[in-house]
């Protein structure tokens, strides 16, 4: 047998061997999302601390699956964690998206999202950009 | 000799016959829809939520994973199916498993109502159902015409 055909069909069973780990990596759990421990303390909801998102946005967490936030959506202050203060909306879902799907609330430093509260893990998922929100407060702040 | 010929010929039609049969029973049609049962339904009782969990898509309709909640199965994934459960107040995860599993975690408050999409894509060997919470009117006209099945 000729030496090269010797290699070659050494390196058709490696490559073949390649090709499925890759797609067994497609396909199985992949994309993940740090999630890190948190304290939310509640807070009465009060018109005081709301506004108005006066653009779309849309929130990388390094999932590859970013989190939109629809324009005219109204939020309004949930409470807080050492992370920021917690806001929600009734307007539109809100979810961070990996291999899995959790529910999720914006957390806000000032007017800059720091990232999301996951309040079913009582979890913290910080955003790969604090981008600053384009929002409208209720009442001047 | 020809007759034997003929019911050679019949046997490729009588296998697409049966695997369309067996297609359709896959999926759900045989329950009310949404809409006829929306108007019968009654609220959720005092203290408790009500989740829909729906599936529109047909494709790979042969994979019907068992949906559940907080680790107890409350029904399938049926092609064009739905189904419907109350629980009380709290925090919920909803999950599917073919050769992984999804999982879906939300809250639910008295009264309210979430709507649960599961929806398919490609896998290694099966494919993949993953439960995607969806906005109340995304849900509602998604849900619109699938069947009520058991949960």
């Amino acid at each position: 047998m000729p030496p090269e055909f010797d290699k070659r069909l050494r390196v058709g069973p490696a490559l073949l061997g390649a090709a499925f780990m890759s797609l067994a990596s497609c396909a199985f759990d992949i994309s993940r999302v740090t999630r890190t421990p948190t304290t939310f303390q509640a807070q009465a909801a009060s018109e005081d601390r709301a506004w108005t998102l006066t653009q779309d946005e849309s929130i990388g967490v390094g999932s590859g699956f970013p989190t939109r936030l629809r324009q005219g959506t109204h939020w309004q202050l949930a409470g807080h964690i050492p992370e920021g203060d917690v806001y929600r909306t009734s307007d539109q879902i809100i979810t961070v998206e990996a291999s899995n799907i959790f529910e999720a609330m914006v957390v806000l430093q000032g007017d800059k999202l720091a990232g999301f509260y996951l309040p079913v893990e009582h979890s913290f998922v910080v955003a790969t950009d604090k981008v600053v929100l384009p929002i409208q407060w209720r009442k001047q702040q | 000799m020809t007759r034997s010929r003929l019911h050679l010929a019949a046997v490729p039609n009588l296998l697409l016959a049966l695997l369309g049969l067996v297609l359709l029973a896959g999926c759900a049609t045989s329950g009310q829809t949404y809409s006829q049962l929306q108007t019968n339904l009654s609220p959720p009782a005092e203290g408790q939520g009500r989740i829909f969990i729906y599936r529109t898509i047909v494709l790979g309709a042969a994979v019907q994973p068992s949906v559940k909640v907080n680790d107890t199965v409350v029904g399938s994934a049926v092609p064009r199916g739905f189904f419907y459960i109350d629980r009380p107040a709290g925090d919920y995860t909803i999950s599917t498993a073919t050769e992984v599993t999804r999982t879906l975690s939300l809250t639910l408050t008295p009264g309210q109502v979430r709507y649960v999409r599961l929806n398919i894509g490609m896998g290694f060997f099966v494919g993949h159902v993953w439960p995607e919470l969806v906005d109340d009117s995304e849900g509602q006209k998604d849900i619109a015409d699938c069947h009520l099945v058991k949960s």
